[in-house]
């Protein structure tokens, strides 16, 4: 290389660099989106949630909840909260060691926004597989979905973009997997709620399903009573799509459980149950119960391959919400 | 060619310290904007520009309380979108908006200064201004009257550059005049050894000398010209370039 050459491009290269550094750039505007939140957002949330959670447990009031809470997350709670107040029972300080270990952001085009955050809470050897909600620019960040998993339970890695965004799917989209987080939620719903249902067989037989199955035995076998199980889910709104092409679904289940008591009887629970604390008095003649689970169901990627792809629970979270004897 | 690249580098930086100045902004304004609502707000996709440097002053008078921020603007269009709002759709430089009309109610539903996700913010009483750089993300700016006030009155003053253009543009013309100096020096350096090796092509035939040198039988040495070489008889045995070389008796 001449030395005229060297000079040129040595010229080139000192102007080059000085020049892009910071120098301005027009480009074009593809999709206007954001990323859920930061990280320090997802910090920030978090601490203010252990705060005013701590504060509720304290005054055990359920009130300050709905400042961190909504729909059946805050019902769910708000009705332990109810049990506590009743029975003049303490709930736990929830000061324990809260590790996170995930946090999974989609991107939005418009609001409302969501994360997906994994939380380890130490005390209780479980894992909290949480959603939290941003309804506008103008709301705060609540708590809409929590169900919980032992602590040892691995959850499928979610699919993430270039840019390590959380990948969002349509609660009716089947693409890759046995079937949609809308059906899969429709087949539990009819599973629980007649376990000779055909759906029965196209989701798996887990400890969730068998749990409930378990309390229809136990309820259904009192003499003198007649006792009955329905179910329902609220539409499916939070689902990632997971590396496997598979899904992680978050869903909610109303249970509504009807005892009809012979003349003359009278049903009663155990002191310091919750259902105890929402009929106090016990059921005479018609009662009835309602509760809210919300779980979390892996829908395993994958259909055209010959393994077990049947949905499956793999966390859940529920309670009394309400209770009227009629 | 490095003299004329060096004169083009020169020119810019010089072209790029006179149109930013020393403080490395162009400014326009005050502005007046004519709006009875509450909010004023860039349109989606007006702001295509990323790394611009951007002032942004509002005023209002009598001390009216006003608020001045750049977010994201999915964050932007869900704060103002059921808002009545004064909207630039289009704008040229240095001073030239295209403002439409949206209906919508009078306040937004909140109070700006109490959200998190601003990436610059700024409220005061009768004025309040941000300086920010633009992010590599759809960004929107906003001025929002607070509380029941309203923007009547508003004059907006804008100022926009690179940041460190002036010492940039300083550089660049150091590296230009580098450029030339060097394409000088490097021009006459390449004439002079164009006349050196012309000079050496001459003078090379009349400096080459060929010196014969004999060593008698005791040991000396005695130098010989080409007429008693070639009258002696002698051989050359061995011939060397550089001086000191000899030839060995026969």
């Amino acid at each position: 290389m001449t030395a005229h050459r060297r000079l040129l491009v040595a010229l080139a290269v000192v102007a080059l660099v000085l020049a892009a550094c910071g120098v301005p750039r027009d480009r074009e505007i593809g999709r206007i989106d954001k990323a859920s939140a930061t990280s320090a957002e997802v910090a920030a949330v978090y601490e203010r949630y252990r705060e005013v959670r701590n504060a509720a447990i304290e005054l055990l009031d359920p009130k300050p909840l709905s400042t961190i809470e909504t729909g059946p997350a805050l019902a769910i709670d708000t009705g332990s909260f109810e049990v506590s107040q009743r029975l003049n029972d303490s709930q736990q300080q929830n000061t324990g060691a809260i590790e996170i270990l995930d946090v999974e952001t989609p991107r939005f085009t418009e609001y409302p926004l969501w994360y997906m955050s994994v939380a380890r809470d130490g005390a209780r050897g479980v894992k909290r597989v949480q959603i939290f909600e941003r309804a506008s620019a103008v709301d705060p960040w609540l708590l809409v979905s929590t169900p919980e998993a032992l602590a040892d339970t691995e959850l499928p890695p979610i699919r993430t973009g270039s840019r390590g965004d959380a990948r969002e799917v349509d609660a009716t989209d089947d693409t890759g997997m046995a079937m949609s987080a809308e059906d899969a939620a429709v087949a539990y719903v009819r599973t629980l709620a007649n376990a000779d249902a055909p759906e029965a067989a196209t989701i798996e037989a887990d400890s969730f399903v068998a749990q409930m199955r378990e309390a229809v035995v136990v309820n259904g076998g009192l003499d003198g009573v007649g006792f009955t199980q329905e179910w329902d889910s609220e539409p499916v709104q939070y689902v990632l799509r997971t590396a496997d092409d598979g899904a992680l679904a978050f869903v909610t289940l109303l249970r509504t459980d009807t005892y009809t008591v012979q003349d003359g009887l009278q049903v009663t629970w155990p002191d310091g149950s919750p259902q105890q604390a929402f009929l106090q008095q016990g059921i005479q003649g018609v009662g009835t119960l309602n509760y809210y689970h919300q779980v979390l169901i892996y829908l395993p990627g994958g259909n055209d391959k010959p393994r077990n792809n049947k949905p499956r629970v793999l966390g859940q979270f529920g309670g009394v919400v309400s209770g009227d004897a009629g | 060619m490095g003299a004329a690249l060096g004169i083009a580098v020169a020119g810019l930086g010089i072209a790029l310290m006179v149109m930013l100045g020393p403080d490395n902004r162009i400014m326009t304004g005050p502005h007046a904007i004519e709006t009875s609502g509450s909010v004023v707000v860039t349109a989606p996709r007006l702001i295509t520009w990323t790394r611009v440097q951007v002032d942004l002053l509002a005023e209002l008078p009598a001390q009216k309380p006003v608020f001045v921020g750049m977010g994201n603007t999915v964050d932007v269009q869900s704060l103002v979108a059921e808002t009545e709002r004064i909207e630039i759709t289009k704008f040229h430089t240095p001073w030239k908006p295209t403002l439409e009309l949206r209906e919508g109610q009078a306040t937004v539903r909140g109070a700006p200064t109490a959200l998190d996700w601003w990436y610059s913010s700024s409220a005061g009483l009768g004025g309040a201004s941000i300086s920010t750089s633009l992010p590599d993300e759809p960004v929107s700016f906003a001025v929002v009257a607070v509380g029941a006030s309203n923007l009547s009155g508003l004059q907006v003053t804008l100022a926009y550059g690179i940041k460190g253009g002036f010492v940039k543009g300083a550089g660049l013309l150091l590296v230009g005049i580098g450029g030339v100096l060097g394409g000088w020096i490097l021009r006459r350096s390449a004439r002079f050894d164009a006349e050196f090796d012309a000079n050496r092509g001459e003078a090379g035939e009349l400096d080459e000398q060929v010196v014969f040198v004999v060593v008698d039988e005791d040991g000396v040495e005695r130098e010989l010209s080409a007429a008693e070489v070639e009258a002696g008889g002698y051989d050359v045995v061995d011939e060397d370039e550089a001086p000191g070389g000899a030839g060995d008796l026969p």
